[in-house]
């Protein structure tokens, strides 16, 4: 087992528009679930052979921890698990959650990359992202961050947020990229069930537009790309050499751990959820019980539908070898549509085809 | 009960003008069904009739009348469909019955199929009684129907007894006169046994049940009996009549209409209109059988999973043991794969045929765009005819091609005729003469193709009326037309399912409206997809489809990839509801989509 997911599901303030298991701190105790999680870490170590190469600390927000209490968290991992042979140790970071001492400290116990979740720089559309962080916020963040010497510094980037103009959506990434950050995520909003902003879309408020979403989508690939940052994966962009190893593992389909309440983990074709109820999650570890909820045993036939689904985003692309006799077929149909090339043996998209994926893993399948 | 105390009649009427309604209260009224019973229209037994409001087969119900007289008599009531498509079953109801009562609604007055109705009651010497019905409606003009009735119909105005089947006046005095005024059956009396079959269905417990009006002798259980055109010999194991649920009796005697069940195995071993005799004692001739009816109308039918091929071939079987006016046939096509070419009597028949498929069988089914049958003479001099589009040799082989006609006859307001003129025209129709039938209406003959009759003539015919616009047509051989075979073509693909035969004047607008059609309904696919309508080689109308252009959904799934999966997945189950032509895929419903509008 070589990589490491923990769920830290605490926000100040929660989204509209996000779906991940989350909530406000609330009169949780803080130091139980720091041992909860430690509890469970010495649990994945006696179940599990960990080699671990990537460790990836998200939410919610990991730094809504104090810095006391992430500190702890830190230390009783390293002292419950050999991170030694850890090569990439990612913590997300929301705007104005972070001081100066909480970074080194951080710096310290390990952690060498950093993602911070900017979203867009202008005013309006934060607001009605809901977020609680304010432009300078977010700069002054990341100036902090650069300060304590962090390996690799991500920002996180949404477009096609309701109002937002392409323009204000094309200042977005000057302002990024003028940062220079050494990696950069653009993701398309989504609307997830269960969200208010998906209440919204129902109700007509919203609109899902494909024509603007590819407009937004080309703005990001050309501005990102003429700046040198390379197009490895539908969503993210990275200088050369700093690419996620962590979110590269999941894309190809690897064995991960995740602790924490409604954490997912795969292993060995199985696949579960944490139990993403934080009081039960403390009491069941507590209770030195397993926060493992029944998962589902992956088929040969389902994790060849991820492989499609997943390898298709990345910059090497599927194996063509993963493609059957009738499919392939399709494989000279999308080729002649320009959406997609085979070169060493691998399916990748072209500018056409990247915003397409899911259409031409759909199609390929089962031809 | 001496057959003197007989009377056989049908209700026949116009579409909607309430026969249904007042079999009801005919059948309250003589306490055939109890109080707890009673439904509105319950004759319309199959739910498909009772969702419609419209009767599609006819019904028998015999009921018991105690008359002002003092008499008891037996009353064989024949409840019929007024709409055009089913006009074959008011004949064969006719058949059975010595009298008819002839239904006008207050409101509307004499319609179209008033008037043929009432030609096929008098083709078949039965007395008709007029009734003015719903004249409880404020709209009702009862006056106006008595001066119709001579004018138009040539009945006596003064015979007319007014109604309201809804309210229940007037039944008392329909009964009377159905006592007074309707022959009781006349039986030759020379021993022989005569029953005419005039419908037969298959009940799944059991099996085939014949309707018969017996003319002459007895029929009763263990009996042998012959059916004189097959030469069939069976035996009776079961008689009765119908209250209105099948009622088993002792016998059925000359004038009875009721029902038998002998031991046959398939309803294609009776056939409708052939006389049952007995065996031993066979009937010196037959009775005048009846009119074939052969289907105008025929469609594709298929599966919408291919899989379904067998289970719609059991569904279609099913279905023709109960409408011997439906026909079919396995046929493929490229697009669509197996299925059947059906024929039908109308666009009603049709609908209700696939409706039934959808209910009753729980069948997904396509079916494509209605035909004609085609008689096609090629230019090597043999002859075939053509009821499906992929069939029609190429142009150059062709010498000639007829379709058929059919004589339509309009009945519509003065003012409309302007209107309705150019709209037979603009069917390529031909108004023969125009009758006026009385100081506010008119009846056009004219003479239209019976496939632009098809679609939407009613329908445009009852828009520029305001309702107030009927027709009734009749099959009237064929004629030449210079026709072609029209191609749809998706991404260059030609799609069999979308061919048609149109007549040349109109293929232009017609492969336009089919495009746009088309376009509206095929999503978007990852690539610019063509549409054409094409005539030989040439291309005559054209759209195309933008690709799409972005559908990810690009979140960071996290851990949750199973999330991802199970997306990809719906989308590939939706896939399979696609048929895939070259390297397009149409979902099943944009087919019917363009199939059921155009
Ligand atoms: N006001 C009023 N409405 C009536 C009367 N008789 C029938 N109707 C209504 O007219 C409509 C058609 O009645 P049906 O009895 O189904 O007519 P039908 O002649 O059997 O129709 P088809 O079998 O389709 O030809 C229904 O909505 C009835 O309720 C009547 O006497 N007065
Ligand atoms: C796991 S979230 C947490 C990050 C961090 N709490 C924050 O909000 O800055 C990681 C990223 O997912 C993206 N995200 C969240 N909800 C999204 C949605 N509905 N559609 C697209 N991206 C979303 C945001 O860019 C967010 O920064
Ligand atoms: S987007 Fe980030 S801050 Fe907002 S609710 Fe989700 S996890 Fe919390
Ligand atoms: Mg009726």
């Amino acid at each position: 087992m070589r990589h490491l997911y923990v769920h830290i599901p605490f926000c100040h303030r929660v989204c509209p528009y996000c779906s991940f298991y989350k909530h406000t701190p609330g009169n949780t105790p803080m130091a139980a679930f720091v041992d909860a999680v430690l509890a469970e870490a010495e649990m994945a170590g006696r179940d599990y052979d960990l080699k671990l190469d990537t460790v990836y600390f998200g939410g919610g927000t990991p730094t809504a921890l104090s810095e006391v209490h992430l500190e702890r968290l830190l230390t009783g991992l390293r002292e419950r698990m050999d991170l030694t042979g850890v090569r990439e140790f990612t913590c997300e970071v929301n705007p104005r959650t972070i001081t100066d001492s909480k970074a080194d400290m951080m710096r310290a116990q390990g952690i060498d990359r950093i993602s911070l979740g900017i979203q867009a720089w202008d005013e309006e559309t934060l607001r009605t992202l809901g977020r609680d962080h304010a432009p300078d916020d977010a700069e002054e963040t990341f100036h902090t961050l650069r300060k304590a010497g962090f390996r690799s510094v991500s920002i996180d980037l949404m477009f096609s947020i309701p109002g937002q103009s392409l323009e204000a959506w094309r200042g977005t990434l000057e302002r990024s990229i003028s940062l220079n950050p050494n990696h950069i995520s653009a993701y398309n909003l989504n609307y997830e069930e269960d969200t208010e902003f998906f209440e919204r879309l129902r109700k007509g408020q919203y609109r899902v537009e494909e024509e603007r979403d590819a407009d937004f989508f080309y703005a990001a690939l050309d501005q990102l790309n003429s700046a040198g940052y390379e197009h490895y994966e539908i969503s993210n962009y990275a200088r050369p050499g700093y690419r996620s190893i962590h979110n590269e593992a999941y894309w190809l389909g690897e064995d991960y751990i995740g602790l924490g309440p409604g954490s997912y983990s795969t292993a060995k074709d199985h696949r579960w959820q944490n139990i993403a109820d934080t009081n039960r999650y403390i009491e069941l570890l507590q209770s030195g019980q397993s926060a493992a909820q029944p998962g589902e045993a992956l088929t040969a036939e389902q994790r060849r539908t991820e492989r499609f689904g997943l390898e298709l985003r990345t910059a090497r692309g599927l194996p063509e070898s993963l493609v059957k006799a009738p499919e392939q077929r399709m494989i000279r149909v999308l080729g002649e549509e320009g959406l997609l090339l085979v070169e060493n043996g691998h399916i990748r998209l072209t500018r056409a085809g990247k915003p397409l994926v899911d259409s031409v893993a759909v199609a390929l399948m089962g031809a | 009960m001496p057959i003197e105390n007989t009377r056989n009649f049908s209700i026949i009427a116009h579409i909607d003008h309430g026969k249904t309604t007042l079999s009801d209260r005919l059948l309250e009224f003589t306490k055939t069904i109890t109080v707890r019973e009673q439904q509105d229209q319950l004759l319309d037994a199959m739910d498909l009739e009772r969702e419609r409001g419209i009767t599609i087969k006819a019904h028998p119900v015999c009921m018991n009348y105690k008359g002002r007289d003092g008499k008891d008599y037996k009353l064989n009531l024949l409840d019929t469909p007024g709409h055009v498509d089913f006009s074959y079953e008011v004949s064969r109801s006719l058949a059975a019955c010595e009298g008819a009562l002839l239904l006008i609604d207050a409101s509307q007055g004499v319609e179209a199929q008033t008037v043929a109705n009432l030609n096929l009651a008098l083709q078949q010497n039965l007395h008709v009684i007029p009734v003015i019905n719903k004249v409880d409606l404020p709209s009702a003009d009862i006056e106006k129907c008595k001066r119709q009735l001579e004018d138009i119909l040539q009945l006596p105005a003064d015979e007319a007894v007014p109604a309201s089947a809804k309210m229940g006046i007037g039944i008392e005095d329909i009964l009377e006169a159905i006592v007074a005024f309707c022959p009781p059956p006349k039986d030759p009396g020379d021993g022989y046994l005569r029953a005419s079959v005039f419908d037969s269905i298959f009940d799944p417990y059991r099996g085939v049940v014949s309707y018969v009006r017996v003319i002459s002798g007895t029929i009763i259980r263990g009996q042998k009996v012959r059916l004189m055109a097959s030469g069939n010999d069976s035996e009776i194991k079961d008689l009765g009549t119908f209250r209105p649920k099948m009622v088993p009796c002792e016998k059925l005697e000359a004038g009875d209409v009721g029902y038998i069940i002998a031991n046959v195995k398939t309803t294609a071993d009776v056939k409708i209109g052939d006389t049952l005799t007995e065996s031993r004692k066979p009937a010196p001739e037959p009775l005048p059988g009846f009119k074939e009816i052969h289907p105008l109308v025929f469609s594709g039918i298929y599966p919408v999973s291919t899989d379904d091929f067998e289970a719609l071939k059991l569904a279609v079987g099913k279905l023709q043991i109960n409408d011997a006016a439906f026909t079919f046939m396995a046929e493929s096509s490229a697009a669509l794969g197996f299925g059947f070419r059906c024929g039908f009597l109308g666009l009603l028949h049709m609908e209700i045929v696939q409706e039934r498929l959808r209910r009753e069988f729980n069948m997904d089914v396509i079916s494509t765009y209605p035909s004609v049958i085609y008689d096609v003479r090629k230019t090597d001099g043999t002859e075939l005819q053509v009821d499906n589009p992929t069939f029609l040799p190429p142009a150059n082989e062709i010498e000639e091609i007829r379709e058929p006609i059919v004589k339509v006859d309009i009945m519509i307001p003065n003012e409309n005729i302007g209107d309705v003129m150019q709209m037979v025209m603009d069917k390529r129709g031909v108004v023969n003469n125009t009758e006026t039938l009385d100081d506010r209406r008119v009846l056009l003959h004219t003479v239209l193709p019976l496939n632009e009759i098809l679609v939407d003539f009613n329908d445009k015919l009852k828009s520029i009326t305001r309702g107030y616009g009927s027709m009734d047509y009749e099959h009237a051989g064929t004629q030449p037309a210079e026709l072609v075979k029209m191609d749809i073509l998706i991404a260059s693909e030609p799609v069999d399912a979308f061919s048609c035969i149109v007549h040349r004047s109109k293929a232009e607008s017609r492969g336009r409206q089919l495009c746009a059609k088309l376009k509206e309904v095929i999503p978007q696919q990852l690539f610019v997809v063509a549409i054409q309508a094409a005539i030989g080689g040439k291309i005559i109308a054209r759209e195309s489809i933008s690709a799409l252009r972005k559908d990810v959904t690009a979140k960071c799934y996290g851990g949750d990839i199973s999330r991802k999966r199970k997306l990809l997945e719906k989308q590939k189950e939706g896939k399979k509801r696609m048929k895939s032509i070259g390297r397009v895929n149409i979902p099943q419903e944009a087919f019917i989509e363009v199939l059921k509008n155009n």
